[in-house]
């Protein structure tokens, strides 16, 4: 059973390095935001919950002892980062918003001039 | 040591290397929301290597500082990025 959380691990290092290159790859601003801190978000759950199965199957060499102390700890820090992470993001978007960094519209090679068309209803 | 404290050893060493790599980007970034999201970023992944570490040492009292280091952290993204969008004058 304890392969079960080394799978999770293995997946959260995997989230972890497609946040970074997120970070370092794309361009606008909103993207790289909202991508980074919701694949770290993501990752950072998948590594506790991996943990959280860890520590009360690993040390169980007595029998089947359950470990509350950890438990408790673990759901609260679970229950903290689901809740202020993504409104850390949003605060941060809000933020260059207000500020006046503009949105710019997503373009495709295909349909360019019906971008600018599009951008003329949307900002004009 | 069993394979799961060499993945625990691995998973530390990788935080470290996305910490290392995130403060490069803080320091090279462009924006200053950038900066606001590496700070964010970088409290997550300390958080993480000290979950990792309170599990690798087995002891419950490191596991109190990460909750507290991300309450830390939250309070700062909000009360700066809030400084930056009043552009430091009171509303």
């Amino acid at each position: 059973m304890i392969y079960v959380s080394i799978v999770l691990l293995v997946i959260a290092w995997i989230f972890i390095l497609f946040g970074m290159a997120a970070v370092f790859r794309v361009k606008n601003l909103y993207t790289r935001i909202l991508s980074a801190a919701t694949i770290d978000t993501v990752g950072s759950l998948i590594l506790l919950f991996a943990l959280l199965i860890a520590s009360f199957l690993a040390r169980g060499e007595q029998g089947f002892n359950i470990r509350y102390d950890y438990i408790i700890r673990f759901v609260l820090l679970i229950g903290l980062l689901m809740l202020t992470n993504p409104i850390s993001a949003h605060v941060n978007i809000r933020s260059a918003y207000l500020t006046g960094v503009e949105v710019k519209v997503l373009e495709h090679e295909s349909d360019k001039d019906e971008a600018k068309e599009k951008e003329g209803e949307l900002y004009g | 040591m069993t394979v799961f404290e060499f993945f625990l050893v691995l998973t530390l060493f990788m935080m470290i290397l996305a910490i290392l790599l995130s403060f490069v980007r803080l320091v090279l970034a462009p924006t200053i929301w950038d900066r606001l999201l590496m700070i964010n970023l970088i409290s997550i992944k300390v958080v993480m290597f000290v979950v990792v570490y309170a599990i690798y040492t087995d002891s419950i009292l490191i596991l109190d500082i990460a909750i507290s280091y991300g309450i830390i952290g939250f309070l700062t993204i909000t009360l700066l990025s809030k400084y930056i969008m009043t552009g430091g004058r009171e509303k």
